[in-house]
């Protein structure tokens, strides 16, 4: 094959010459040949049959405009790049000499080093022939990149490596044009003691941000010593991916935060949290070792059978047969903090059955017109509303925190009254006839003997009140509300004390 | 637990039949509708079903089409804008082409190849566009030689593509696998085919190679008549633990046919290379493939192609009895045998009902407590999905539950009926009269609101033997995929196919209720030694939880 070709292509002698030069010159050669506007093509066929044209410097029979006039069927000579592809090569030898020298240096290490060294290739190659990967790559990714088993896993892992470094790139360059502009702005305008600018005169005072801190501290403390616990459970970790797991992480800072600036903070429980686990390390690597042990919070290997009585404790999961309508402080609610993209029916309230804790889950069908979506929330979101109904004890206000795309508004034709009954059958509840049941009062308890706290726990009232409890909740939830309102008021007086006087 | 909400009267007097009439087992038949091609399982039926549906919403998908045919064509691609020549141009005119291209300048080569690609262009198109740019710039890119590699290749221009391989070989330190892939492909047609064993092995250094880069250089070898490295490479891909290509058994059935020049390559003799081809049928029966029709149609060429031998093939059907309408041999049965049995019935309560976590799907209380009842009943005939059965019709759920047990009780089956306990709550769809009734005529066992019931309903039937039978539309799919090695999977469809009992057709008030009939023989490639029978797929509408109904009968009359 190879000889053919030779024969072929050395009988276009200029060709050939050009391949002798280096590839800049042969490149100024054809364009000086170009510019100068007299071309030349002699066309010659072989007896192959192949159509193959050999090209002179000198111009000979014809002369032309610049101007080409296609319709003069011209042969254009179309295996020219080949010839300088392969010019190239000689030039570029020498240098990839020198760069297996150095590759196989740090290849016959070790076997491990070979492969990182044929991935950290074909990460280049894969770059060359236009695939999202990145610019940079560090050995450590390089070395989780060869653990990937699958072509598709690699690809997609390298995706996501160069849209990483995109993000860091552009963020990096807003940094520099930020600096930059200061820097010239300085350099127009020192600062010096004359001509900084005017501190601005106000009748306000100026409220630092450690102040705030420092308020936000105390009403944390309040929480820990008084406030209603609340528990997330840590043990998921076995269920979910790398991936997941970090998004939990994150999803749990956005929690303590959010907690942590509300009026009236629960007291964050960390249960099941194992002091080796990678959940553990996660958190204390984004906090960083100081602000994690300083957060006020309570963290514990335990379970939270273990740290709380049986009877408080309600498992909070959207497995749950039971809807939570009334939110009771004097609970304490369990969240499973676990991300599942692909979502673990059941996970959490198995959990909860093998514990025997009562469960509940909030009452979307109730209020909202679910539209689509399964009808998991993140903890951000459940912090949120678990917040809201404890301090307006309002679900419309609460719920208001359930992502907009999944659902279409409120019930507002329902009236309060009408919703404890007859919500569950008409709004596609899960388990209709159970509303049907316990307005009939009956003594029988179909729903298993094992877990009969579990009504207990939702609303605080015994099982053989339930019908009771169906006519009396809306008062107590209009009562508890008005409670709230009250207690809100005061509270918020309290915090309207100036922070002068708190320190 | 199991009778709770059943009032003590009837809970005493469960409905009992005679002990004599219910041990007739080994005789009994369900009554089952003679439409065999409908069955479930049967290739086609969930299109069909599909296509079904699909025409009863006819009028919301007209509608949908409507809105979709508004909506502007998609914008954005980065060939937008170009237009791709009809013939070759010199560099003047494709400066030209350049300058009045839409796109940036340096991505202009890549985008007008991806469009010559796209378009199917001329090879001398993109060959004058090469030359543009190797004018132009003095090198090219490594993205644009891939793709004009990718439309050497697809063209079939494979000596093109060789003196590709040289040049890339040279200029670039390394190939990526998309070129690797492309090399192998072009090399594997070509008399050089060797060149591709290298290439493969550079591959390995980073990834695993796909099946079709075996296949390739599989048909390759075998086209050049190269039988041995074509069958260690067989054995590589088996290694790996791939699933072979079609094509590549295709190469392999076709190679055989065509015998040629194998023993001067020192490799295999022709009795060796059809006892590795039986090997092939041997391994397309342990893991249920079903080949497409040119793949059988390879095989009964290789059959007939056999010296000494009389083989002959025929399309053909079998018929609902298992007997096969070509040579009228009876097809293999599809019981277990008692030791699949039995290590399917393990697997089954390990990782099915209990898995990881037994909670998930049931409460450790409830398991134990179904287990003894089970224990405590006789052995069931025919174990009825009460929620699955009920719903086929929506608003009189315990009508039709209770027509299925009539139906049980008429043909003196001892049935049990799975349920969740919301079920013995009377309501509209859940009459109190008609559920007092089928706790009558069946035995009963109801599971908490919170579990699955499909579990215990195939414990159930696992449990009463291999008799029992199990009515439901559900195709288990869910619980199937909880099995963890393919050879229970298989098993247990084996099983499915043989024990599970559809309600044939709708069911109309007063009318009997049918069943689908259940085939008695195994869809699976099988020999008796003087004929094979294999099922192969004639359309493409199968599904994987689908049996193909098409038959190749190959028989050796002397």
């Amino acid at each position: 094959m190879c000889c053919a070709l030779r024969e072929e292509s050395s009988q276009s002698m200029p060709l050939e010459m050009m391949g002798l030069f280096s590839r800049r010159v042969s490149v100024e050669l054809w364009r000086l040949w170009s510019v100068s506007g007299t071309r030349h093509f002699s066309i010659g066929t072989f007896p192959t049959g192949q159509v193959c044209s050999s090209r002179s410097f000198s111009s000979g029979r014809y002369l032309r405009t610049d101007a080409f006039q296609p319709d003069q069927g011209d042969k254009i000579d179309l295996d020219l790049w080949k010839s300088v592809m392969r010019s190239q090569t000689a030039v570029d030898e020498s240098i990839e000499e020198d760069k297996e020298q150095v590759k196989k240096g740090d290849s016959t290490d070790s076997p491990s080093g070979c492969v990182l060294a044929a991935t950290r290739e074909l990460v280049s190659m894969w770059r060359q022939a236009g695939k999202l990967v990145p610019d940079k790559i560090t050995d450590e990714d390089v070395k989780t990149l060869a653990e990937l088993t699958t072509k598709s896993s690699k690809k997609k892992y390298l995706k996501f490596l160069a849209i990483r470094e995109g993000h860091k790139n552009k963020s990096k360059e807003k940094q520099e044009k930020k600096r930059a502009e200061r820097e010239q702005r300085l350099a127009e305008f020192p600062e010096t003691l004359e001509n900084r600018p005017p501190v601005k005169n106000s009748f306000l005072m100026q409220y630092r941000d450690h102040w705030l801190d420092r308020l936000l501290g105390w009403r944390g403390a309040q929480a820990m010593n008084f406030g209603q616990p609340l528990v997330f459970d840590m043990s998921y970790e076995a269920h979910m991916t790398p991936q997941e797991l970090t998004n939990s992480v994150s999803q749990m800072l956005e929690v303590e935060s959010c907690n942590r600036r509300s009026l009236d903070p629960f007291h964050l429980h960390l249960c099941n949290l194992q002091p080796e686990g990678g959940y553990r390390q996660q958190l204390v690597k984004r906090y960083g070792e100081d602000a994690w042990d300083r957060l006020l919070i309570t963290e514990t290997p335990q379970r939270h059978v273990d740290v709380f009585p049986q009877e408080q404790l309600v498992y909070l999961t959207a497995d749950s047969p039971n809807v939570l309508r009334t939110f009771d402080p004097s609970k304490v609610y369990v969240v499973g903090a676990m991300v599942d993209r692909s979502i673990q029916t059941g996970r959490s309230f198995a959990t909860a059955k093998r514990l025997q804790m009562a469960t509940a889950r909030l009452p979307l069908d109730q209020f909202l017109r679910w539209e689509i979506g399964a009808k998991t929330l993140t903890l951000d979101q459940m912090i949120r509303i678990l917040l809201t109904i404890k301090d307006t004890g309002s679900w419309e206000q609460a719920l208001a925190f359930v992502p907009k795309r999944k659902h279409d508004g409120f019930y507002q034709e329902k009236k309060q009254s009408e919703r404890g009954g007859t919500a569950g059958r008409d709004r596609g509840d899960r388990y209709p006839q159970r509303d049907q049941r316990e307005r009939q009062g009956s003594a029988r308890e179909p729903w298993g003997a094992g877990r009969g706290g579990q009504d207990r726990g939702v609303s605080g009232k015994g099982v053989g009140m339930a019908w009771e409890r169906e006519y009396k909740q809306p008062v107590t939830r209009i009562r508890s509300s008005q409670n709230t309102t009250t207690e809100d008021r005061r509270r918020t007086d309290k915090t309207r004390t100036p922070w002068y006087q708190q320190d | 637990m199991c009778t709770k909400g059943i009032k003590p009267g009837e809970r005493k007097s469960p409905p009992r039949k005679n002990d004599t009439t219910i041990r007739q087992t080994e005789s009994f038949k369900v009554r089952q509708m003679p439409s065999f091609p409908t069955s479930v399982f049967a290739a086609g039926n969930a299109k069909r079903t599909t296509e079904m549906l699909k025409r009863k919403t006819a009028l919301a998908s007209l509608e949908q089409e409507d809105a979709a045919g508004d909506q502007p064509r998609r914008r954005g691609f980065k060939t937008d804008g170009l237009v791709a020549p009809d013939r070759p141009l010199s560099p003047t005119e494709w400066k030209k082409q350049l300058e009045e291209a839409p796109c940036s300048p340096e991505r202009f080569d890549v985008h007008m190849m991806t469009l010559l690609f796209k378009t199917g262009a001329e090879l001398d198109i993109a060959k004058s566009l090469l030359t543009f740019v190797a004018l132009e710039t003095g090198t090219m890119s490594y993205q644009l030689l891939l793709q004009y590699l990718t439309l050497c290749v697809k063209g079939g221009h494979d000596a093109e593509a060789l003196d590709c391989y040289q040049i890339m070989r040279g200029a670039f330190p390394a190939l990526e696998t998309g070129a690797s892939s492309l090399f192998i492909k072009a090399f594997s047609r070509t008399e050089s085919w060797r060149e591709a064993l290298p290439i493969l092995r550079d591959m390995k250094k980073v990834i695993a190679p796909s099946t079709r880069n075996y296949s390739d250089i599989i048909s390759g070898a075998l086209l050049h008549g190269a039988a041995a490295p074509a069958w260690q490479l067989y054995d590589e891909v088996l290694g790996e633990g791939l699933t072979p290509l079609p094509d590549t058994w295709r190469a392999l059935f076709e190679g055989g046919a065509r015998g040629g020049r194998a023993e001067e390559e020192g490799g295999i003799s022709p009795a060796e290379y059809g006892e590795r081809l039986l090997g092939v049928l041997g391994y397309m029966r342990d893991n249920q493939v079903y080949p497409e029709r040119n793949l059988a149609d390879a095989i009964k060429t290789w059959f007939h192609s056999l010296p000494g031998h009389h083989w002959r093939g025929e399309w053909t059907t079998v018929s609902p009895k298992g007997v096969c309408k070509g040579c009228g041999s009876e097809l293999e049965s599809i019981q277990l045998t008692p030791e699949e049995y039995t290590h399917l019935e393990a697997r089954v309560m390990a990782d099915i009902i209990q898995g990881k976590d037994v909670f998930q799907k049931t409460t450790a209380e409830e398991l134990e407590s179904f287990k003894a009842f089970v224990k405590r009943k006789p052995v069931f005939d025919v174990v009825v999905d009460g929620l699955n059965v009920a719903n086929i019709v929506k608003g009189r759920q315990s009508e039709m539950l209770l027509a299925v047990v009539c139906e049980l009780e008429r043909q003196g089956l001892t049935s049990l009926v799975l349920g969740r306990k919301h079920m013995l709550r009377p309501s509209a769809s859940w009459d109190r009269r008609n559920m007092g009734l089928i706790q009558k005529k069946a035995h009963c066992f109801f599971t908490e609101n919170t579990s699955e019931d499909d579990p215990f309903l195939l414990y159930a039937t696992l449990h009463s033997g291999n008799h029992c039978r199990f009515l439901s539309r559900d195709l288990m799919r869910d619980h199937k995929a909880c099995l963890p090695d393919t050879l229970t999977r298989r098993l247990f469809f084996k099983w499915q196919r043989g024990h599970q009992l559809v309600i044939h057709g709708t069911v109309a008030q007063g009318r009997r209720v049918g069943f689908q009939m259940i085939s008695p023989y195994d869809t699976i490639v099988q020999s008796t030694g003087v004929s094979w029978h294999v099922p192969y797929d004639d359309s493409v509408d199968r599904s994987s939880y689908e049996v193909p109904q098409s038959w190749l009968c190959l028989t050796n009359k002397p």
